[in-house]
């Protein structure tokens, strides 16, 4: 009874602490610490897997893999840098890893009828989406597919998840002009690929 | 059509550019997120700009959340025994290496053939060792029943290690009894 009590107390107690405490608790072997962490993080590492996978079912698969990642690994973390940084290292390297991997190369070529089924089973979390989010979310999954892994980690993180140059290099572990040359390409790419593929955007079309 | 459209529109070159200032940035992002007419215009001149906008982050729903955070506790439980057992075997590991290497060692000192009972109580110092320099290993007579091994077995062979022969420095000796069944 009482164990459960200080079970309780201590999930009350992490609940209110910031992520740096969190991680620096969770370094320490805390594992309720380390779990308020992963309740806190799971919507945001989720969303940006999902933008660089381009699934939300591989999207869940890669956030499990970047919780367990952050376990083994938080003895490495450095509380003088953000916690959200090291995460989203570990998310992105893992994503990129993911869709590197011949599996996803399946997925993604087989991406426009996996948006298709989506759409149709308009699952629960599409219609609190905005629509107009989800329509761009759709068509970056389409256009997305001839950017390289970088490139679409490099302009995922600055234009949907609005992270600045400088945290990205950080991230991607490059410089802040490798960051700014990916995304010149990645815009380049864009731009081909949305002419190509749906050039009534060009013309103006309003969204949703 | 606000007065910031056209104060807005002369920055999407260096927003394209990534030249602008987060502010600025900002400020630009949320306009063309809710002005259509600034989005289409973007749109028709660079179509990444439709990307130009701040995106809501997809919430997760609490059963899949929840169905995560089972699926990360039960890894990490899992991780963490296995590091344990890790742990465990490197350490017998350890031992049993450490065992092998003092019986190889044994092994190579032990004296071959007709060396095993020597009869004469005398130490045998090598060249080394009278020259001063460090002596090398040698089996001592044993003559059983004296004063100096005295409840040692007679199968047993005692060696002698004297690294300082000739001068006053501790002797290390001692005995392998195969007699002894252990």
């Amino acid at each position: 009874m009482e164990l459960v009590y200080s079970q309780s107390r201590d999930r009350q107690v992490s609940a209110e602490l910031p992520d740096r405490d969190l991680a620096i608790r969770a370094r320490g072997g805390e594992m309720v610490a380390f779990e308020t962490l992963v309740t806190r993080k799971t919507t945001a590492v989720v969303s940006l897997a999902r933008r660089i996978v381009g699934n939300t079912e591989d999207a869940r698969d890669v956030a499990q893999m970047v919780f367990l990642r952050v376990w083994n690994e938080i003895h490495r973390y450095d509380e003088k840098y953000s916690f959200n940084t090291w995460l989203y290292r570990i998310a992105t390297n893992l994503s990129i890893d993911f869709l590197r991997s011949s599996r996803s190369r399946e997925r993604a070529h087989g991406a426009t009828l996996h948006i298709v089924r989506e759409r149709e089973e308009s699952s629960a979390s599409d219609a609190t989406r905005n629509a107009e989010d989800a329509e761009l979310a759709r068509l970056f999954e389409t256009v997305s597919s001839r950017l390289s892994e970088k490139q679409k980690a490099a302009f995922v993180l600055r234009e949907m998840q609005d992270c600045e140059t400088k945290e990205i290099a950080e991230i991607l572990g490059c410089g802040e002009s490798t960051v700014r040359n990916h995304l010149f390409n990645a815009r380049r790419i864009l731009r081909k690929e949305i002419g190509r593929l749906f050039p009534e955007f060009l013309r103006g079309r309003p969204l949703a | 059509m606000s007065v910031l459209c056209p104060i807005l529109r002369g920055s999407f070159e260096d927003y394209r550019r990534d030249a602008l200032p987060a502010p600025q940035r900002r400020m630009l992002r949320e306009h063309l997120a809710a002005c259509p007419e600034c989005r289409n215009l973007a749109a028709a001149q660079d179509p990444a700009m439709l990307f130009a906008r701040p995106f809501a982050t997809e919430e997760v729903p609490e059963v899949d959340a929840k169905r995560i955070l089972a699926n990360v506790r039960t890894a990490v439980a899992f991780a963490e025994t296995e590091r344990r057992i890790g742990k465990s075997s490197r350490r017998k590991f350890a031992s049993v290496a450490a065992a092998a290497a003092v019986f190889g060692a044994l092994l190579l000192m032990a004296p071959r053939g007709g060396d095993r009972g020597v009869e004469t109580a005398a130490v045998r110092p090598t060249p080394a060792a009278a020259n001063g320099a460090t002596a090398a290993l040698q089996p001592v007579a044993l003559a059983t029943g004296t004063a100096e091994v005295e409840g040692v077995s007679t199968d047993a062979t005692v060696y002698e290690w004297s690294p300082g022969a000739g001068r006053e420095e501790p002797r290390v000796v001692w005995i392998v009894d195969r007699g002894l069944d252990i």
